[in-house]
């Protein structure tokens, strides 16, 4: 769409800009060509009313002809012949109008002194129309201008929301508030235990928080998160959900995306432990082989669950981002049998920074 | 004043049994029967105790809060106490008496036994039928769930092989054994999945993978054979909802 005509205010506008080199092509032909003032407003206001509407048109090669794409001497060239097409037509059209008032009686001059101005009118015309591509380039970059800005905030708040998202994905909303019955449940039977319960909710969520606008943590500060969340996960299921943990010494330094372990270990509870009525115990395995790190972590699960419950939102998040990260260097398997379910994530062995 | 109200507490949770059973010690008007870990403990403990009002919690081992709603008979006043508000407008069609959220403060406790004390004066039995309406809102089921003399027996759907309308209730076949179950052959045609069982006549409900052909027996009906060699009738209507499925017959 143009983009004088599309906003009403910018229409305005220039139609009003227009006003003054109407006054000014009325004085030009008055005192440049001696005509008198009926002659020269009679001429000189339908030609501007046109030139405004032929000024429109420059719109078309400006839009054809972006400047940094475009070599200079097509530029000219085609500009050029743009404004020399323009004031001919323009001057042509001013003719006929022209002709047309020499048959109203008091303006019988007025194809005389059109013929006279014709060659100033003319260069006239090519410069207005100049002067119309030079406002409409200025128009379109103000408009790249402002889609770049757009561009830019729109790129921040999709990675705001994204980051938002991941965190929301990774913390399920039920474990705040089952771990906020337990407390509200030992404020009144073990005020101590209530206490030490808020202690690891807050570091759990501070310690998520700060990890989670990282892209790569330290494996020490991840099992970290994952022994609080577990600790807390243990206030409620009590001794139905029992841990064994084994990390490689040589493995706390590496590098590991934040929050890789805690959905895992949430799957673990939620589709596993959960599930059964005596519990069980979750094995948490880290090793360092070689040029790799890994991941293992094992849980019973009941077998007579159906299927569709045991698919975690969690694991395809852990996935998508193991994928983004590290593309094909890391990889993701999951294993059911005999009643035991199991993760296992193998990545690269990197220092962390 | 009136008699106290006899609850029974149904949580996996030792802290969340513990937090009700506080809250409702610090009332007159309450009295705790019992306590269940699971459903099948619920199950046991509610036919055995008859409590009027069953705080229960969603999700539990083995069986959920609704499957033990569903196996409690006669059923007593139901507050469902849940961390998951997506169940909410499910248990209203279940004719739950409230539904707390986890934590709740004690107000709102208050308000849930001031429900269930109405209901309970009322003596309002809640009718089998809201069972089946929640599962049609759902996805079709994929175990049913059976009260027998040994306790809860859970039969996955694919062990059906026909089910079979009685006077006020139906028998599950299923590997040559029988289930009775109080539910009308509608209601479990409801919750069934379509695609896999199929009414073929007024009081039979086959699951198609059993189907092995169909013989012409009258005008207007057929028996259908299975791979266990029984015999069902099938009726005209029968028929042509088996052929929308599987194609000609």
């Amino acid at each position: 769409m143009h983009p004088i005509l599309a906003d009403r205010r910018r229409l305005a506008l220039y139609l009003g800009a227009w006003v003054p080199i109407a006054a000014l092509l009325a004085g030009l032909l008055t005192v440049g060509m001696r005509s008198p003032w009926p002659e020269s407003t009679a001429l000189a206001l339908p030609l501007a009313a046109l030139a405004a509407f032929l000024s429109l048109a420059a719109w078309y090669p400006v839009r054809a002809l972006p400047p940094e794409r475009t070599g200079f001497g097509r530029l000219i060239g085609a500009v050029g012949v743009g404004a020399l097409l323009s004031s001919a037509l323009w001057i042509g059209l001013g003719l006929g109008w022209a002709s047309l008032l020499g048959r109203v009686p008091g303006l019988e001059t007025a194809p005389q002194v059109f013929a006279a101005a014709l060659p100033l009118l003319f260069a006239v015309g090519l410069l207005l129309f100049l002067l119309a591509v030079a406002v409409h380039y200025l128009l379109a970059a103000i408009a790249r201008a402002h889609e770049a800005e757009r561009r830019a905030l729109a790129a921040q708040v999709h990675a705001r929301e994204a980051e938002l998202r991941a965190l929301k994905a990774q913390l399920d909303p039920h474990f705040l508030f089952n771990s906020l019955n337990s407390v509200a449940a030992l404020a009144g039977s073990d005020p101590r235990a209530a206490r030490r319960m808020c202690l690891l909710l807050a570091g759990f969520l501070r310690k998520s928080l700060s990890l989670g606008a990282q892209e790569l943590v330290p494996l020490s500060e991840e099992l970290y998160l994952a022994e609080t969340y577990l600790a807390i996960e243990q206030v409620r299921f009590g001794d139905r959900l029992r841990v064994e943990t084994h990390v490689d010494e040589d493995a706390q330094s590496l590098a590991v995306p934040p929050l890789l372990l805690q959905p895992l270990l949430e799957n673990a509870i939620r589709h596993g432990i959960a599930h059964r009525l005596e519990g069980g115990t979750i094995e948490l395995a880290v090793r360092r082989r070689g040029g790799e790190l890994d991941v293992l972590v094992r849980n019973p699960c009941d077998g007579d669950r159906p299927a569709a419950a045991s698919t975690g939102v969690g694991l395809r998040n852990v996935r998508g981002r193991l994928e983004a990260l590290y593309g094909h260097r890391a990889a993701v398997a999951t294993h059911e049998e005999g009643g035991e379910y199991q993760v296992q994530i193998v990545l690269p062995a990197e220092p962390a920074a | 004043m009136s008699d106290p109200l006899r609850a029974l507490i149904v949580d996996d949770e030792e802290l969340a049994r513990g937090l009700l059973r506080e809250l409702l010690a610090e009332r007159g008007d309450v009295e705790v029967v019992g306590e269940a870990a699971n459903g099948f403990e619920a199950v046991k403990a509610c036919a055995e105790l008859r409590p009027d009002v069953v705080f229960l919690d969603i999700q539990m081992p083995k069986l959920s809060g609704f499957e033990v709603l569903e196996l409690l008979e006669p059923r007593p006043a139901v507050v469902f106490v849940t961390a998951y508000d997506e169940h909410a407008l499910r248990a209203f069609e279940v004719n739950a008496v409230d539904y707390l959220l986890k934590p709740f403060p004690s107000e709102r406790l208050a308000a849930a036994i001031a429900r269930a004390a109405e209901r309970v004066r009322r003596r309002e039995e809640l009718p089998a039928g809201p069972l089946a309406a929640a599962a049609r809102s759902g996805q079709p089921i994929e175990r049913v769930l059976l009260r027998e003399e040994s306790g809860v027996v859970i039969l996955p759907v694919e062990q059906i092989d026909w089910v079979e309308a009685r006077d006020d209730s139906v028998c599950f076949h299923a590997a040559g054994r029988k289930h009775r179950k109080t539910q009308t052959l509608g209601e479990v045609e409801a919750q069934l999945d379509r695609q896999r069982f199929v009414r073929i006549h007024r009081s039979v409900l086959l699951n198609v993978a059993r189907l092995q052909r169909l013989e012409p027996y009258a005008k207007d009906s057929w028996v259908a054979i299975l791979g266990s060699g029984a015999r069902l009738p099938v009726s005209r209507a029968g028929r042509k909802r088996l052929e929308e499925l599987l194609g000609a017959l």
